[in-house]
């Protein structure tokens, strides 16, 4: 094991003093949130809330005093419903932003005349922008008429959001595809360079003369390329996580990530890390077997297709058997898509984490096996 | 006379590719770079493999290193074979050879621990040597700089630096003093020496007449893949020079072969 941590230690140093891969690594992330702001920016100009707007509202028990009507009606513009749930349902679909119950005989308690402090009902939709916005202007009139007692959504929940579902819905379609193509392009930033490489430059010749066994090259290789590629692919997902809420507007809100609980977030890194090493081990093998570091891009280029292809895969067979997730990749990305959609079973995940883990292992086998094997280390 | 190395005879084939056949000039698909070489070499001797360009050197050496499997044979480095117990007989030799490159972004010092590590040397044990070899051949002026700034002659002595890390009994030198200046030259050659004093066994692989002339005890010529003569540097040059004797032995081997 010394001589696994002595490689890794090695390739960190490398890794790290060579600022050129640095940039390979975290380009990609800065790219992404980038692009995805800049086209964010451009989509959501078109849907800016202007002074004049008025919040579409349904009321039921409407009041009749007159000062009130005023101000109220000076932010709102009175909707017609057949009934107050269907108005609710208008409000979760953003059609409709806001509805405001007011408890009956409210004139009576604006004109002093009630001694019951009674509850008025003011229903938004967080998620949307202008929901948010009609229930603010709203209770701020409410606020202003408040001498007379009363309250305002008191007990009980108003906000009649479904934003977890559309967000889950959006991210369990994208992230499977997400996470294949951003994970394999952190990959292919760093195997072909340090393996093919290092055989294309004479200097795993040189590691290879040593007593050091061809196994714990190859495994101190994958560890640590595996955390290069880690990073990368972080970089890339910090940079769609922060780009997302600008990319998909009013869609899903900056806080979709506070609906994953902490087991969502560990079975994601598990997952993520899984593949990672699949990734990396497969296209290590590849880099084994090029003579060159270019050869070797333009043999894992196909494989990458591949990959993306699973999680195209993955899309169409979500919420298939349970043992669809045994698959290696395709089955990480069944998982990843029933995290977002917050229908994974542990077991699922569980199975996908350990087929990778599998197919890692054997990779690594046969990575140490081309090690020992001259025609392919030394093919000229 | 302990007998530290026993080639027994050793044959290796290369399969060309189309690419290597045409670079070649031949229709050949395999070609037999080492043809049934048997020698001994004894401890505290240094050893020359002579021979012209395509003689079968550089490949009869990385054999003897592991670095590649002979077809038939076998060689056994203090007991050990080069095929059955490869892992041993690694840690037992060093091997300096131009295909063995460092990485240029790590200095030399970096490198010294490294390999150092690789071959099990303990702490203490490293830096007295790495302070004693750095010294001699003048790296402690440019032991924290990194190897892609540094000259060819400079790299090369890191090289040979670094394939002696763990202080082997047993070297393997492959054309040491190629592309390397006078003065540079003088320094490796002066080492070798002084590594035989120490009773290290050296098998150096050289066309160079002088170098055979200055260093080896005893020296084998191989022409073609084949070993042609064997025997003490004096015996050797008994008659005529070093020169002399390999071309006669040149033409004998043109003429058998026609
Ligand atoms: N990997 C290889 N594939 C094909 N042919 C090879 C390979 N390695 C060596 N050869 C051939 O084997 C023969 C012996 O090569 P080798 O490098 O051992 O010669 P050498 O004596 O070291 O010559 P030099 O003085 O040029 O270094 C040459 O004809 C060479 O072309
Ligand atoms: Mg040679």
């Amino acid at each position: 094991m010394k001589n696994v941590l002595t490689i890794i230690k090695k390739e960190f140093a490398r890794f790290f003093k060579d600022k050129r891969m640095i940039v390979t690594v975290l380009l990609p992330g800065l790219l992404i949130y980038l692009v995805y702001s800049v086209m964010g920016a451009v989509f959501s100009d078109s849907g800016k809330t202007d002074a004049n707007y008025k919040y579409s509202a349904y009321v039921v028990n409407a009041p009749a005093n007159e000062q009130f009507l005023n101000a109220f009606n000076s932010v709102s513009e009175i909707k017609e419903f057949a009934s107050v749930d269907e108005a609710k349902k208008s409000v979760a679909e953003g059609k409709l932003d806001i509805v405001v119950v007011f408890p009956e005989n409210f004139d009576a308690v604006l004109d002093g005349n009630s001694s019951a402090v009674p509850n008025v009902e003011v229903y938004y939709n967080s998620s949307a922008e202008k929901s948010v916005g009609g229930y603010m202007a709203v209770t701020a009139i409410l606020e202003a008429f408040k001498d007379p007692a009363f309250s305002i959504n008191s007990g009980g929940s108003f906000d009649l959001v479904e934003e977890r579902d559309a967000a889950g819905k959006i991210l369990s379609s994208i992230m499977p595809l997400l996470m294949f193509a951003l994970l394999s392009s952190g990959c292919i930033a760093v195997a072909p360079e340090s393996i093919a490489g290092e055989k294309e430059r004479g200097t795993m010749a040189t590691m290879l003369i040593t007593p050091v066994k061809r196994w714990q090259i190859a495994l101190g290789k994958i560890i640590s390329l595996t955390c290069f590629a880690l990073l990368s692919g972080i970089s890339s997902f910090v940079g769609v996580i922060l780009s997302l809420p600008k990319l998909l507007g009013g869609m899903v809100g900056s806080s979709a990530a506070a609906f994953y609980g902490v087991g969502d977030y560990f079975m994601i890194f598990g997952l993520i890390i899984s593949v990672v090493l699949v990734i990396i081990s497969a296209f290590s093998v590849m880099s084994a077997l090029s003579k060159s570091v270019k050869e070797a891009g333009t043999m894992i280029t196909p494989l990458m297709m591949v990959i993306i292809l699973m999680g195209v895969g993955s899309m169409f067979l979500s919420g298939g058997s349970v043992g669809l997730y045994a698959i290696p990749l395709l089955g990480s990305g069944l998982a990843m898509s029933a995290i977002m959609s917050f229908t994974a079973s542990p077991l699922g995940v569980a199975l996908a984490i350990i087929s990778n883990v599998a197919v890692t292992a054997a990779l690594v086998a046969l990575l140490s096996f081309m090690f020992k094997s001259e025609r392919i280390m030394f093919n000229k | 006379m302990e007998e530290i190395l026993k080639v027994e005879n050793l044959t290796k084939s290369f399969k060309l590719s189309r690419r290597q056949q045409k670079s070649e000039q031949t229709d050949l698909t395999v070609k037999v770079a080492v043809d049934g070489l048997s020698f001994s070499a004894y401890r505290g001797e240094i050893f020359g493999l002579l021979g012209p360009n395509g003689a079968g050197k550089t490949t009869t050496l990385r054999m003897l290193a592991t670095l590649i499997k002979p077809d038939g044979g076998d060689a056994f480095i203090d007991g050990k074979s080069i095929i059955s117990d490869e892992q041993a007989v690694r840690g037992k030799i060093g091997f300096l050879t131009s295909e063995l490159k460092l990485e240029d972004f790590f200095t030399p010092d970096y490198l010294f621990g490294f390999f150092s590590e690789l071959y099990g040397v303990d702490r203490t044990v490293r830096d007295n040597r790495k302070r004693i070899l750095f010294s001699k051949f003048g790296i402690d002026r440019f032991a924290h700089v990194k190897l892609a700034n540094l000259s060819t002659g400079m790299k090369q002595k890191v090289s040979l630096v670094i394939s002696i890390v763990h202080d082997p009994d047993f070297i393997i030198f492959d054309e040491p003093t190629n592309g390397l200046d006078v003065l540079t030259a003088k320094v490796v050659t002066d080492f070798l020496q002084e590594l035989k004093s120490q009773g290290k066994t050296i098998i150096l692989s050289t066309h160079i007449f002088s170098l055979v002339e200055k260093l080896c005890d005893r020296v084998g010529i191989i022409i073609d893949g084949k070993l042609v003569a064997l025997d003490t540097l004096e015996n050797l040059t008994r008659e005529q020079s070093i020169e002399d004797a390999f071309f006669a032995l040149y033409e004998r081997t043109a003429r058998g072969s026609i």
